[in-house]
């Protein structure tokens, strides 16, 4: 198929999706085109992603389009997540009873609209539209949040859509005062919002200009990405949200505005002299969301909430790992899969728990593994994997971004980083036994096991340890690839 | 021209500690909207000499927006909820505009190294478009009521929309135009959120939204 042609269908069809689930009649017709349009997003996907790797980026649509392996390796990990979390969904809401054939169309072209807002970050060229795509995702899964009305359910919303409008705004300064630094003469002002452009000059930006933009830029695409202390509607927006949702916003949404922080890097990094100046401040964030995110963990007693600073937790991971560049890159986008499979499969278990025993105090939950084999102990398995557990994957990225802390001599960051995810490993440890095997007050029915909810469970945990142990040629070729265009050194 | 662009600054300061001053919320949207209509006229005044088409309509897409649409919008969403004025605010009035003098001199101090490249419009922009930002979070942070805050968010938005049509200049006109309806849909978009908050709670006091925590 021809490579441009790939690129238009993978900005139309979550769009046209979006229109056809406002069409349909009952919420299992919306579900199978939901369930459709995602695994057809993961076949274009995957077909870019392999022309990306044999044949090298492609731009069209006089290239404000354009995907390279950074953006397809994203576009792989956003339609993995939405196929794991739309599957989940769809087991979610049978589950309950609530959700009519209104509720399921608007469910639909919301999910379907926030994927395709998501889209257009991976694939714009033009950090304007980027900008588009974010702001569009934040809006349209804000009513996510609210799907079944209630106060708390509202209070989220609110906060959410006033802290991430702020940081999205914020963000906006922060591409236009990039733009700006590439005034004329260096590039022609409708060029000067083009990303590969932006690369060509990057050494002749103004680069006091630039660096005032990239703090506005951290602290914008930052507050979406959850990192602290911007994080704080992150917590109310996941344990409010369904299941499913939390697990869009969790395994995908936060490392998409990642994702728009590291397309700036190398822009700065090239201005700057390559002087580490913006991978400084990737560092800072990155060791504070994991330390306050420990404190969190600690004291949590509701297990979405706990769910969401661990999200709070891994993001600060990859940022450290971004920050500290080179192999420390490398495993933080290895490190975006993982945690994306990972709190996919957590959230979903949670949700089904919180079905099960109609709330998410872990006082409350007790027993999971008796009463809900399949969740219950699925949810403490991608606790230990979330954890850092060997020999899954997220322990083997965390691992390689501590030898590269120790490789850069970072040993404060390597320090802080040891002693917030020891904290976190204990607190949270307690929880999951806790969960698992304490003797519930009022005993309850086994609930019987789905073969959806088995393979739901089984897969993401077999993947995961596969990972850890064996990673295929192509990926590591892929996240190399990824990782130098995040350095600035693959043109 | 440069001489209105000066006026369009000096309305831009005064809007902004007015609004500071004001506890009418119905006085707080009209200023907001006015100083919408103001931001609106940029585009046409930054081009000396002949004016483009594409300026004058994105001036008028401006106008229309943040003159006539958001003001509505927000109108509606007060008389719903039947509320009046912002009562007992968390930094009083006076104190909000002596808070917001400082930060047009912070403003003026931290812009004064930086010489962002380009043409030389204005020396006063920079500076004016980041006061206008600071007194938009202001705004945000020290109101109660939901309706103060989305205020806040759009003088936030005006403040970088400043920055967007001077310094800048001509960025392609599609994100403009996605930038105009993102805006746009976020105001719409919370305006709902409003309505609901007001049916379920009774009030919209954004203060009160405090049950979710740790």
């Amino acid at each position: 198929m021809n490579p441009e042609l790939l690129i238009v269908a993978l900005l139309v069809l979550p769009a046209a999706g979006a229109g056809l689930c406002l069409l349909l009649p009952s919420p299992r017709a919306v579900f199978a085109a939901i369930l459709a349009c995602v695994a057809g997003m993961a076949a274009l996907s995957a077909a870019a992603a392999a022309h990306v790797h044999t044949r090298g980026p492609v731009r069209t649509a006089w290239d404000w389009l354009f995907v390279d392996s950074l953006s397809t390796y994203n576009l792989l990990v956003m339609t993995l997540v939405f196929l794991m979390s739309s599957a989940a969904a769809r087991q979610y809401f049978r589950g309950e009873d609530r959700l009519s054939p209104h509720l399921a169309r608007r469910f639909g072209a919301l999910w379907l609209g926030s994927l395709s807002g998501m889209n257009l970050v991976l694939i714009s060229n033009s950090v304007g539209l980027m900008w588009v795509g974010m702001e569009a995702a934040t809006l349209l899964t804000a009513f996510l949040v609210c799907i079944h009305r209630t106060q708390a359910s509202l209070e989220a919303t609110w906060k959410y859509l006033l802290i991430c409008s702020v940081g999205i705004a914020f963000a906006f300064m922060g591409t236009l005062l990039t733009a700006a630094s590439a005034h004329a003469p260096l590039l022609t002002p409708a060029e000067s919002l083009l990303w590969t452009r932006l690369l060509e000059v990057a050494p002749r930006l103004d680069a006091d200009t630039l660096k005032v933009g990239f703090v506005f830029l951290i602290v914008g695409y930052g507050t979406k990405a959850g990192l602290a202390p911007m994080h704080s509607w992150l917590p109310d927006a996941h344990s409010q949200a369904p299941a499913p949702v939390s697990a869009v916003f969790s395994g995908f949404m936060l490392s998409a505005s990642l994702y728009c922080i590291m397309r700036f890097v190398p822009l700065v990094e090239a201005a700057t002299g390559n002087s580490g100046w913006c991978l400084r401040f990737l560092v800072l964030f990155g060791v504070v969301s994991i330390l306050v995110s420990a404190a969190f963990i600690v004291f949590q007693k509701d297990l979405k909430r706990l769910l969401a600073y661990s999200s709070v937790e891994h993001m600060g991971i990859i940022a450290l790992g971004v920050g500290l560049g080179g192999l420390g890159t490398f495993a933080a986008l290895f490190h975006t899969l993982n945690h994306s499979i990972c709190k996919t499969l957590a959230f979903f278990c949670a949700g089904r728990l919180g079905q099960i025993y109609g709330t998410h105090d872990m006082s409350r939950l007790a027993g999971t593994v008796k009463r809900a084999p399949v969740c219950g102990s699925g949810l403490f398995w991608s606790f230990l994997a979330l954890l850092g557990m060997a020999p899954f994957a997220i322990f083997m990225s965390e691992l390689q971004i501590l030898k590269a802390a120790a490789d850069a001599g970072a040993w404060w960051p390597f320090s802080l980083f040891l002693l917030g995810a020891g904290i976190i490993f204990v607190g949270a440890l307690r929880h999951a036994i806790s969960m698992a095997w304490r003797e519930p007050g009022e005993p309850g029915k086994p609930e019987e096991a789905v073969w959806e909810d088995v393979f739901l469970v089984v897969v993401p945990l077999v993947a995961l340890a596969v990972l850890g142990l064996w990673m295929p040629e192509l990926l590591k070729q892929m996240l190399w690839r990824a990782a130098n265009t995040v350095a600035g050194s693959a043109r | 021209m440069n001489m209105l662009m000066e006026t369009v600054v000096v309305l831009l300061i005064l809007t902004n500690l007015m609004l500071l001053g004001t506890s009418r919320l119905f006085a707080c949207i009209r200023l907001v909207a006015f100083q919408g209509v103001v931001l609106g006229c940029l585009p046409v005044l930054v081009h000396s000499g002949h004016v483009g088409a594409r300026a004058v309509g994105l001036a008028v897409g401006t106008i229309l927006l943040k003159g006539v649409v958001f003001p509505r919008l927000l109108f509606r969403a007060l008389r719903e909820a039947n509320i009046r004025r912002e009562v007992d605010p968390f930094v009083g009035y006076s104190v909000s505009i002596f808070a917001g003098i400082l930060a047009l001199a912070v403003s003026i101090w931290t812009t004064r190294h930086l010489t962002i490249p380009g043409p030389g419009v204005s020396t006063l922009i920079f500076p004016v478009s980041l006061f206008t930002i600071l007194v938009g979070l202001f705004h945000i942070v020290s109101r109660r009521t939901a309706i103060s805050q989305v205020l806040g968010y759009l003088v936030l938005e005006n403040g970088i929309y400043t920055f967007a049509v001077v310094i800048v200049g001509e960025v392609p006109l599609m994100v403009e135009l996605g930038v105009l309806l993102d805006i746009y849909v976020a105001v719409f978009v919370m305006g709902i959120t409003i309505y609901h908050i007001n049916r379920e709670f009774d009030h919209i006091d954004a203060d009160q939204l405090d049950s979710l925590k740790g």
